[in-house]
């Protein structure tokens, strides 16, 4: 890309290269156990991290669980509502 | 009783008394039925879109998530009496009792711990006997 290229490139074109991020929200009867699991199986993500990002959501009421592109942000964020978890996606800030 | 729910070579094998699958069959029901009622608490729940910035998702989004509530709920709806479970049909049965716990945390309002502590005997009932469900449905299908 030249100089000249920089100058034509608008706020909204700059932004789709910014990750979305998959959010998991903490809700009071959801088993810490299940979210483990959960994280687990969809991420395949260790123990110690689906543990980690579940005691995040669990103490501060949410947890960037994923970050990436906005379609497979957006799959995943579906497939954890499949298991009823409160989850949305976002744009990283 | 033994236990509930058991791994056996065929697949998950259920121990529940008729009345508490009957049950789980009319909540599986409801929470079904309250989930494409636009207004209702459950739909939000469930169904709310995946990105708060929107009103809803884009209609294919929208569809796929539907028909998995449908589906996982189907599932327990149609399998409710039955005695082996596959593999496959145990996972939607988890999927079927968080849908179901959600469901009901929806209509009682339960919001937080605070909520959730001051539930009448009855639906705190309610809610440990689904978790216990998802807790023993997971170690059977871990096993």
């Amino acid at each position: 890309m030249t100089q000249g290229d920089t100058d034509l490139i608008t706020e909204s074109d700059q932004r789709l290269d910014i990750p979305w991020e998959v959010v998991l929200w903490n809700d009071p009867v959801s088993l810490i156990s299940l979210v483990v699991r959960v994280l687990r199986a969809l991420f395949s993500y260790d123990l110690a991290k689906a543990e980690r990002l579940t005691m995040q959501v669990h103490n501060e009421g949410k947890s960037i669980v994923w970050s990436g592109d906005k379609e497979q942000a957006a799959a995943y964020c579906v497939a954890l509502h499949g298991y009823a978890l409160s989850a949305t996606i976002q744009q990283s800030q | 009783m033994s236990e509930p729910f058991r791994r056996v070579p065929e697949g998950i094998s259920i121990d529940l008394p008729d009345p508490l699958r009957t049950w789980l069959a009319e909540q599986a029901r409801a929470a079904a039925t309250d989930a494409v009622q636009m207004e209702h608490p459950v739909h939000r729940r469930l169904l709310g879109p995946i990105d708060p910035s929107q009103d809803h998702d884009d209609p294919v989004t929208e569809l796929q998530r539907q028909f998995g509530v449908e589906g996982s709920l189907g599932v327990l709806i149609e399998t409710a009496h039955e005695s082996l479970l596959s593999e496959v049909q145990a996972e939607e049965w988890i999927r079927a009792l968080q849908l179901i716990l959600a469901a009901t945390a929806a209509r009682l309002a339960i919001t937080d711990e605070e909520t959730l502590s001051r539930l009448s005997e009855e639906n705190a009932e309610i809610v440990t006997t689904l978790q216990a469900g998802i807790s023993l449905m997971i170690d059977a299908l871990d096993a």
